[in-house]
């Protein structure tokens, strides 16, 4: 029991042994954020409730000095018989908040510190406003177009109905004193088509140039089976991109073309048997060509890998990601379901001695260019694995484990580099819908060189430090 | 009661002396369920739309508060910010509405109703009673989904595909308590609503032709309609199946869809056993076909209107037919592309992509007989025919993305993310609304005896085309990006914020949208009471429905069924006075309507058509 007490969020450890200097200065509101942006935003916010409650005004509900003993264990403070613990344990519906043992007291105490700078930031005193009608309730940005905005876009949509309404009524008139309709729908409407795919192409050109560069095709991508990837797309979009332009223009310039003038009379074409097979035959070659070179692509993809690829599972569950690393041996240790609880929060099978090695970890660490196989486990409902970057993405299916590898060859720092962006960080997120906190559910995901990794690799605890393998250890 | 005596001594294809609720309400009489179809999928529409626009609202303005949400969501839209899992609600519900509410009953239901019996020359359909019972049950069901949304822990929230374990466990997420034993039923009703409408288009359409109404003769629309009641019949029973086996999972602690979840998450009991993706196998094997169900009915009405205003026969009309059949058929092994990325095995991944890539042969046969018979027409630019065109245009550009997402090797990184939301908005949702609306200001005058106003026709047009390539184009992008979808913000994400100022541009358009919509409302129901009076055939249109008086009549011809002589394309028929003839219209000295009339009519057009309006 005593060892998996330690294995939660054993990314601090890191964190722990920097706090011994940096927890020599204040406590920051900054290096607060950094903290609970690591450890608590899975589940908790300040505004919204999502796992944990609310934390705004935190500080003010409840002593400091108590808050330090919660967050650090909070089973321990309830077990204590503090009447407050007691209290919130139960109006959580009795789900335990996770041990932070790993956090200073100074770190606890940033925290805390930028929870209040949050709660009291002008942005989140919505609640306060809505207490006192009348006010307008400024909105997180800080300014006040929150409430304006309805009323300018209601009035904006009456007045257009109003001036709609009068056209309408002008062009009955004329029509009236004319005898014929006011408006010749067929030429304006021709013209309309001509404009429309004039107009509509540029925007779709300008749009190409200046939101392909938001795209993470301007980068290229981070794996190894990504420049394939990349190249395929390449390949539809251009052939897509011919047959996206012809067809347009012909049918809007049909269209103008073709408008009745009242004089002419259509021609009577029903059928051309040589034409209807030209038009199926190419398509045909065409997808036969992006289907070969798809399946081509796959199966690349989706190959076999080298029987000592080095393991990882991707643990997911709501709201969060584990990431458990097969440790020296490269073998994961055996889960079993019925194990996952408040301490053996992954089910890691304690009786497997594989898995005294393994290493647990909520900040995913990859070393470059070596091919990780990534073995998918959920605990309560079906998540995706995504990684945008390296053009990966694997449903992580409750009672179904799914497999997916690659191989990273662009380090984090390399890629900041590319990209211009010193704050950049792959990411891994979830795609599948799954709940509340959905859109927020991430993992860091860091590629380090050879070194760097071995370095973060030896300061990871493993889960049973200092027994060999063959002897197995009383977990209870 | 009284009545009912009355209207015995009248022979069955009279009209009938209908009271209040026997004509409006529990009618059996196919003009009028189409109109009931037709006013439920307004009203369901205009509520999905309106959610759309809420939860756009949020998208665009994560950090804004909104009080009038408050005012109209009570506590899920407390201090004027939408709850996240509120959110999930709407799209939920959003998407149900669309795909099932609008783009199947409406769409389908309306249209089939109103035309089978009316183009193929049937008094009505074959079971009228079957065919109230069908609108009652969708009514039923839209009744219980609407329900759903004012339940503890609001409607259902796993999204329109309610993927278990997330749908299966109650405690999974607010929404899939009450809210979600509601979307089953609702389900279910609906299911048994559009079997027995189903069923009931296949027997009249096979059964119930006039003479002279060969299947090679039957418009478009009919085919159309034929498979699209075929492809419902074969799949919507094992959404029904699995329906049921959810049922099971969430009240019977049964774990068909569940496996290896933790005992305290599942309620206490241990579920092991099942596949959460037998129940996504179960969901696609309905959910492809079913975006045929919401396309072809489309398709069928864009070929008939864009003909009569080209005043040009369909091109191609048998490799249409051979089209529709071959999507038809195709489109039931496909459902795999959805689940490419479930852990499915590679090789049954590349099955299904190679099929999934070759609807898109007829797809393009299609898009390119269209052209063709745009080409050296003579078009009138009718309402109907513009959001004919933008339906083509639609089809165009979200088909075309159809080829990357259909292959597996690419859809890796596409999957859920805003590159599927822009697809199927366009190529299914935007299309399929462009062909609804198409077949409404077509068949306008038919339903409803009047006209409705053309400027505001053609303006509610432009800004829905303008509006829909607005919004879901610049879609695209953000998918490239990997920004997945059913997110509530993007603000956890430093790397998504260059799409702020996109997703405020999206939410105007849509907000655009809306209010062309809103112009499409007051036309039509203004129109309903004083909109001017329609002539019997205001598009000189060739097919049946337009030989029936105006005026709605039980059995639609006050005499005889007129007979077909011919197929429904005969426009600007060469030797031909004027530039259409009818189906009813016989050759000169044809008398047997079985013949094929290859030649023109004997007496003018003009008066052929009078003379039939006159019996």
């Amino acid at each position: 029991m005593k060892i998996f007490k330690l294995l939660p969020k054993t990314a601090l450890v890191m964190a722990l042994t920097f706090s011994l200097i940096s927890g020599l200065f204040a406590q920051s509101a900054e290096e607060g954020k950094t903290l609970f942006q690591a450890n608590c935003t899975s589940c908790h916010a300040i505004n919204d409730k999502v796992v944990g409650p609310a934390l705004k005004d935190v500080h003010k509900r409840r002593e400091e000095a108590w808050l330090v003993k919660w967050i650090k264990n909070s089973q321990k403070l309830i077990a204590s018989g503090d009447a407050v613990a007691v209290q919130l344990y139960k109006e959580n519906n009795e789900s335990p908040m996770t041990a932070f043992e790993n956090l200073s007291d100074n770190q606890i105490k940033s925290i805390i510190a930028y929870v209040k700078a949050e709660s009291e930031a002008p942005a989140a005193t919505a609640a306060v406003a809505a207490t006192t009608p009348g006010n307008v309730p400024p909105s997180e940005d800080g300014n006040d177009l929150s409430s304006s905005i309805n009323w300018l876009l209601l009035l904006i949509g009456v007045l257009l109905l109003g001036v709609i309404r009068y056209v309408f009524i002008i062009l009955g008139r004329i029509s009236d004193i004319q005898g014929k309709p006011a408006i010749n729908w067929n030429s304006v409407n021709a013209v309309l088509m001509l404009v429309f795919v004039v107009v509509g192409l540029i925007a779709g050109t300008w749009e190409f140039i200046v939101h392909g560069k938001l795209t993470y095709f301007n980068e290229g991508p981070a794996s190894a089976h990504g420049v394939e990837y990349d190249n395929m797309f390449m390949i539809t979009l251009i052939i897509t991109g011919i047959v996206f332009i012809i067809t347009q223009i012909l049918l809007f310039w049909y269209g103008f073309k073709y408008k009745s003038d009242g004089k002419r009379k259509a021609l009577y074409y029903a059928d051309n048997h040589k034409l209807e097979l030209w038009w199926t035959a190419v398509p045909a070659v065409v997808l036969t060509v992006l289907v070969i070179r798809g399946l081509i692509t796959w199966s690349h993809m989706t190959a076999k890998t080298e029987p000592n690829t080095r393991n990882v599972e991707i643990f997911a569950y709501q709201f969060g990601w584990n990431a458990r690393h097969a440790g020296a041996d490269n073998k994961l240790g055996k889960h079993d379901f019925r194990q996952v609880g408040k301490v053996n929060a992954l089910g890691v099978d304690t009786a497997d001695v594989n898995a005294y090695d393994d290493i647990i970890v909520n900040e995913l660490h990859l070393e470059v260019n070596e091919p990780v196989e990534f073995a998918f486990r959920a605990k309560d409902v079906i998540h995706s694995a995504y990684f945008p970057h390296f053009r990966a993405q694997m449903n992580v299916v409750p009672g179904l484990p799914t497999r997916f590898h690659f191989t990273p060859t662009v380090t984090t720092a390399e890629m900041r580099t590319k990209k211009n962006d010193s704050n950049f960080d792959y990411i891994l997120l979830c795609n599948k819908i799954c709940g509340g906190a959905h859109y927020r559910m991430k993992m860091k995901v860091v590629v380090d060189t050879k070194e760097d990794y071995q370095k973060w690799l030896k300061s990871q605890p493993v889960l049973v430090a200092g027994k060999s393998a063959n002897a197995p250890v009383a977990m209870n | 009661m009284s009545d009912h005596n009355l209207t015995h001594s009248h022979d069955d294809h009279e009209h009938h002396e209908d009271n209040f609720i026997t004509k409006y309400i529990f009618s059996m009489d196919h003009k009028m369920i189409a109109r009931q179809f037709l006013i439920t999928g307004i009203i369901m529409g205009t509520i999905g739309m309106l959610m759309s626009l809420i939860f756009r609202l949020q998208l665009a303005y994560p950090n804004m508060t909104f009080p009038f949400l408050e005012g109209i969501l009570g506590h899920w839209g407390k201090d004027g910010k939408l709850d996240p899992n509120f959110y999930l609600a709407l799209i939920t519900i959003h998407g149900t509405i669309m795909v099932f509410y609008v783009l199947t009953a409406g769409l389908s239901g309306t249209f089939s109703n109103l035309l089978i019996p009316l183009q193929v020359g049937a008094r009505d359909m074959a079971s009228p009673f079957m065919n109230m019972l069908s609108y009652w049950f969708f009514f039923t069901s839209s009744v219980v989904l609407l329900w759903s949304l004012f339940v503890e822990g609001g409607p259902a929230s796993a999204g329109w595909t309610v993927y278990p374990p997330l749908s299966a466990l109650p405690k999974a997420i607010p929404g899939s308590g009450t809210g979600m034993t509601l979307w089953l039923v609702a389900m279910v009703l609906f299911i048994a609503s559009s079997l027995l409408g189903g069923i009931n288009y296949i027997a009249t359409i096979l059964n119930m032709r006039t003479k002279g109404m060969k299947m090679s003769r039957m418009p478009l629309t009919i085919w159309a309609f034929l498979t699209t009641a075929i492809l419902g019949l074969l799949s919507f029973p094992v959404l029904l199946g699995g329906s049921l086996l959810l049922i099971f999972d969430r009240s019977f602690g049964t774990s068909f869809y569940l496996s290896e979840i933790v005992a305290e998450f599942a309620g206490g009991i241990e579920r092991t056993g099942g596949s959460p993706i037998l129940f996504q196998h179960l969901f696609w094997f309905l959910g492809h076909p079913e975006v045929y169900i919401i396309l072809l009915p489309a398709l069928g009405i864009t070929s008939e209107v864009i003909a009569t205003n080209s005043r040009k026969p369909i091109f191609g009309y048998r490799a249409m037919i051979g089209s529709i059949l071959a999507i038809g058929i195709l489109s039931f092994i496909v459902w795999g592309h959805h689940m490419f990325i479930t852990g499915m095995n590679p090789f049954l991944g590349s099955v299904f992509m190679l099929g999934t890539l070759i609807i898109a042969v007829p797809s393009a046969v299609k898009t390119f007989n269209y052209l063709a018979t745009l080409w050296q027409g003579n078009l009138k630019l009718t309402p109907a025919m513009m959001f004919a065109i933008g339906l083509v245009s639609l089809f165009i550009s979200g088909g075309l993305t159809g080829i990357y997402l259909g292959n597996a090797a690419l859809d890796i990184n596409l999957h859920d993310t805003y590159f599927v939301v822009a697809h199927f908005h366009l190529v299914m949702g935007s299309a399929a609304i462009f062909g609804m609306m198409s077949g409404i200001y077509h068949w306008y005058p038919r339903m409803f005896g009047r006209m409705l106003n053309e400027t505001a026709g053609h303006i509610h047009f432009w800004l829905t085309l303008i509006s829909a390539y607005c919004v879901f184009f610049p879609m695209h992008f953000m998918g490239l990006a990997g920004v997945p979808r059913r997110y509530y913000a993007n603000t956890a994400y430093d790397q998504f914020n260059v799409f702020v100022d996109m997703n405020q541009f999206i939410t105007i358009a849509a907000m655009l949208g809306g209010i062309a919509q809103l112009i499409f409302l007051a036309n039509f129901f203004y129109s309903i009471f004083k909109g001017r009076r329609a002539p019997q055939n205001p598009w000189n249109s060739n097919t049946l429905e337009w030989t029936a008086p105006v005026e709605h009549l039980h059995g639609n011809w006050p005499g005889e069924i007129p007979h077909v002589y011919r197929w429904a394309y005969d426009y600007s028929k060469p030797g031909s006075e004027v530039d259409f003839i009818p189906q009813n219209v016989p050759d000169a000295g044809q008398v047997d309507p079985l013949e094929e009339a290859v030649g023109l009519p004997e007496v003018s057009v003009k008066s052929a058509v009078s003379a039939e309006a006159s019996h």
